[in-house]
């Protein structure tokens, strides 16, 4: 019969992938998941899918997930698996050991923005609570910090502030250095959908990405700017406004801090900002950031959506700072159809952003050194934390070469695969003593493990997502964790094994304690998230169901008011010269995710089965290279090999390419160059030559093809 | 609001035509008073109503199409059996979505859409044009066997889902899928009566055309003939 099979089961859920948060139907026939199906009240996706979220699902029973905990003595030695019991007690006795004898602060955590709020949340008060230092930190350190400085500083919350349907009310939609039918496919064909219906496109990005020209949709403008200019750029569209007089005086009048924004205005009105200048540094048409300026102003209700192409740059955080002076100056803010809006990589980067998940502040962005607030936790944990901030994760890498730093807790990260400078991480995590890894798979960074605990997956646990929206997403279990345990209880386990009693019946009872010490999560619980569906933060007394819109009446700053940062042009150390005379920007596309621990276990890499270098045909001929030519990427900092593929989307001078594959190794190439803010680094530039590889390379390439044919056999 | 065609969406009810927003409106359906925005088609007027129209063509996530003419419905005042689907609501409006007639000319459109579809698969579906079926009481057709696409090649490129020609009524949902709710535009019917056919592409295998696989076309389709290939033991077999 060819008639399918009658799933017998549905369970709502939230997608574990990109940071939209769409909705889905998980379904099972007698136990197993056999389809994904977008579910239509889902608030982001409204029944629409992408290929990841839809069918890249089967990850979960891939042959090589690790259902039992393994320890073994040495980085050297084989792993030895063991019962859960032995796991967690090694775990504990080894990380307190190292504490025991290089001090309280040598050892820390991580955790992932794929875990959820409930399991980032326990972490840091893993590392807080139990540990008793503030040694914490998490992955949207290396995506979206700048986001949370920058906008924090001029809108005073660090987060989209509008819900991703306000597109369907904007006239114009300036996307900053996104690419959302690759990177945020759902949310790229609601943009669409809106672009169809008539509003005008500015995209700033150096590639000529899909979202510039695709079936029925062309940029009116796209700023095809050298990698590394944003903030001349992007001053220079502010030199225009206040210029040609093109912002919202009334606005700013009401809503700002005027003095600020006289300040900021003779700023960005000097010369040095004029298309004139400007444009030839950044390889652009001094007219075409006139018109990008002219069309933003004139609104009515324009949208900025941007991504790492923003924040991935040693001046990310001003890169931000000057969105939020853009918008404020044209008064973009505050009601439906406008906004700045960050398009968050992972499912939970907001979650991880805004629960505490940093070596400075507790859930909600409140200081550690806050007496105060330190005591609201204190009281609420029944232990004395530690007033002093924690080493964020570079740190803790540098302290581990630098000799005090020797333990550390990892969950849902692979940072010898995704952080910058791969070979300092390595010489780091090889001076560790005890490095407790907790995820699905052996992945790069558990190479130098002592302790690994398997994770769930998000099909595996129940628990909460905060989508790129604000919306905390419920995480329903659709199938039992095939290693035993959920993440969470995982996590409350070790805390047990260490000396510190915790005990939660369910994940609801992690998201009140949430609720209890974090005022924007005041009203969430499970019980709202199963009754309405999903709430976008703040949600409390005032607001009982959530906040699609902030910023309507005032701005979450003492004086209630907005206000502008000087955002001065300084260009990245990082420079083309004779030796390395081109640019390397990354990137992502819409069939892999991030590095791929997931998808690459999926049929996704039937369409994506290697990164590959993208080059112009006039850079590549140069250099005697042909279309489909393996190459060798070097730049101060290493070397790589890969296949590189003549593009029309890149312009000469750069070249471009993905990072899903770890045998890209792409990050050894990238610069150590980080934001002078936050430590986000700079993924988006690095200077490079690009080389031909004789034989040798193409045998070799011919044997990992063997391989991947057989992974996918 | 802009945007209650997705927002007013319900995961357990397909309107059949997306939700508007405007003035009220009120008809009746089957004698039954209904208020509804001014907008809303019939087929949405009748959900509201709990009178569900038969409907193939049509769902609450597209614009209406029109094509599969199982929707008819009788308009007091007006001659003919409009499509509830593109028929707009006006104030006053009496319609009627039962009687003999409509039972008539539903189950001839059903009997001729079976006539060329897998015979096997009548009994044992799940797919909404086995809800139809049941719906207007339709289990078989009368017609001697004659040209059909039953021997139309599955294309089964596309690792996830499969597209049998076979099982598909050519009712556009999704070429319409792929157009308004992904904006890939990979799909269309091309050819001409007996000859129509969904393709992709340039007439590609589904892998191969600029499809991305979001899956819109296969959540969309009314018979099955896009369908996960997870949901099948082994590979897919007809008959």
């Amino acid at each position: 019969m060819a008639n399918p099979i009658k799933p017998d089961k549905q369970v709502v859920t939230t997608c574990a992938y990109c940071g939209v948060g769409c909705g889905f139907k998980a379904e099972t026939h007698q136990g197993r998941i056999v389809r994904m199906i977008p579910w239509k009240e889902g608030k982001a996706n409204h029944g629409h899918s992408c290929i990841k979220g839809r069918f890249a699902y089967d990850y979960y029973v891939s042959d090589d997930r690790v259902t039992t905990p393994l320890i073994r003595k040495s980085i050297d030695d084989p792993w030895t698996p063991v019962s859960w019991e032995t796991a967690i007690q090694h775990a504990a006795s080894e990380l307190r050991r190292v504490q025991a004898k290089y001090g309280a602060k040598s050892v820390g955590a991580v955790s992932s923005s794929r875990c959820t709020n409930e399991e980032i949340f326990l972490v840091q008060k893993l590392a807080r609570a139990v540990m008793g230092n503030n040694n914490i930190d998490n992955c949207a350190r290396i995506c979206h910090s700048p986001t949370q400085f920058g906008l924090s500083a001029t809108v005073g919350w660090g987060a989209a502030s509008q819900h991703f349907d306000s597109i369907m009310q904007a006239d114009v939609i300036m996307v900053v250095g996104a690419n959302p039918t690759e990177g945020h496919p759902v949310f790229g064909s609601l943009m669409k959908r809106r672009l169809r219906q008539g509003a005008k496109l500015i995209v700033i990005d150096p590639r000529r990405t899909e979202t510039v020209q695709s079936p029925h949709i062309r940029a009116d403008v796209h700023l095809n700017l050298r990698p590394g200019t944003n903030v001349a750029v992007l001053d220079s569209i502010a030199h225009v406004v206040v210029r040609e007089k093109l912002y919202n005086e009334a606005f700013v009048r009401e809503r700002c801090e005027f003095d600020e924004f006289e300040r900021w205005a003779a700023f960005v009105a000097s010369d040095r900002y004029s298309p004139d200048v400007v444009g030839p540094e950044a390889g652009l048409d001094p007219d075409l950031i006139r018109k990008a300026a002219r069309l933003y102003a004139s609104g009515p209700n324009s949208a900025i959506y941007y991504g790492l192409g923003v924040t991935e740059h040693s001046q990310g955080s001003t890169g931000v700072m000057c969105l939020g002076n853009l918008s404020l100056a044209c008064g973009m803010l505050g009601r439906e159809g406008v906004g700045v809006n960050p398009l968050r990589g992972q499912g939970n980067v907001q979650g991880g952003s805004c629960l505490g998940s940093w070596p400075h502040v507790f859930s909600g962005y409140r200081f550690v050194t806050d007496d105060e607030v330190r005591s609201s936790f204190e009281q609420d944990w029944g232990v004395a934390l530690d007033p002093e901030p924690g080493l964020r994760l570079p740190n803790m890498f540098d302290a581990a070469i630098a000799g005090n730093f020797r333990g550390m807790y990892i969950m849902g990260e692979d940072p010898v695969q995704s952080d910058p400078n791969q070979s300092h991480i390595i010489e780091a995590m090889r001076q560790m003593e005890c490095v407790v890894i907790q995820d699905l798979f052996l992945n790069e960074t558990s190479k130098y493990a002592h302790v690994f605990l398997p994770g769930s997956s998000s099909l595996e646990k129940d628990g909460s997502f905060t989508s790129a929206e604000r919306r905390v997403n419920r995480v329903r279990k659709v199938v039992e964790p095939l290693a035993g345990y959920q993440d969470w209880e995982i996590v409350v386990m070790l805390m047990n094994a260490m000396g510190y009693p915790a005990k939660y019946a369910h994940a609801g009872e992690i998201l009140d304690e949430i609720a209890r010490l974090s005022p924007a999560y005041k009203g969430i619980s499970f019980e709202l998230l199963d009754r309405i569906g999903s709430a976008q933060w703040p949600c409390d007394e005032n607001a009982p169901t959530g906040t699609e819109v902030l910023h309507r009446e005032k701005f979450p700053r003492a004086n209630g008011r907005g206000t502008f940062m000087l955002t001065e042009y300084v260009p990245t150390a990082e420079r083309t010269n004779d030796k390395f005379p081109l640019l390397l920007t990354t990137g992502r596309i819409l069939t892999q995710y991030n590095v791929g621990t997931q998808t690459r276990r999926t049929e996704n890499n039937r369409w994506h089965s290697e990164d590959v270098l993208e080059i112009s045909e006039h850079d590549a001929r140069t250099r005697g290279i042909r279309d489909g030519d393996r190459v060798k990427v070097s730049s101060r900092f290493g070397s790589t090999e890969l296949k590189a593929k003549y593009s029309e989307r890149v312009g000469s001078g750069i070249v471009y390419t993905t990072f899903h594959h770890a045998e890209t190794r792409i990050n050894v190439v990238t610069s150590d160059l980080s934001d002078w803010a936050t430590n986000c680094p700079e993924y988006k530039v690095t200077a490079v030559e690009v080389t031909k590889v004789a034989a040798e390379g193409a045998q070799k390439r011919a044997k990992s093809k063997t391989r991947e044919e057989a992974v996918t056999a | 609001m802009l945007w209650s065609e997705l927002r007013d969406l319900k995961d357990d009810i397909d309107y059949g035509t997306p939700p508007r927003a405007g003035p009220d409106v009120t008809l009746t359906v089957d004698g039954q008073a209904v208020t509804v925005p001014h907008g809303s088609s019939v087929m949405f007027a009748a959900a509201q109503a709990r009178r569900n129209i038969p409907k193939l063509c049509a769902t609450d996530t597209l614009e209406a199409w029109g094509s599969c003419r199982l929707c008819l419905v009788e308009i007091e005042g007006r001659s003919g059996f409009p499509a509830s689907c593109t028929t707009i609501v006006s104030d006053g409006m009496a319609v009627r979505t039962q009687s003999e007639k409509l039972q008539q000319l539903r189950k001839g459109v059903l009997e001729l859409y079976l006539s060329d579809f897998p015979a096997e698969d009548i009994e044992g579906g799940w797919s909404e044009f086995h809800d139809a079926l049941a719906q207007c009481g339709v289990t078989s057709h009368p017609y001697e066997p004659t040209e059909t696409h039953l021997n139309s090649p599955v294309d089964v490129s596309n690792p996830y889902f499969l597209f049998d020609p076979a099982k598909c009524i050519v009712c556009n949902r999704c070429v319409r899928a792929c157009e308004e709710i992904q904006g890939t535009f990979a799909l269309t019917v091309q050819g001409r009566g007996f000859d129509s056919k969904v393709a992709a592409g340039q007439d590609e295998p589904f892998f191969e055309s600029e499809c991305v696989s979001c899956g819109a076309c296969v959540q969309t389709c009314p018979t099955q003939a896009l369908v996960e290939k997870s949901l099948f033991e082994g590979e897919y077999s007809r008959g």
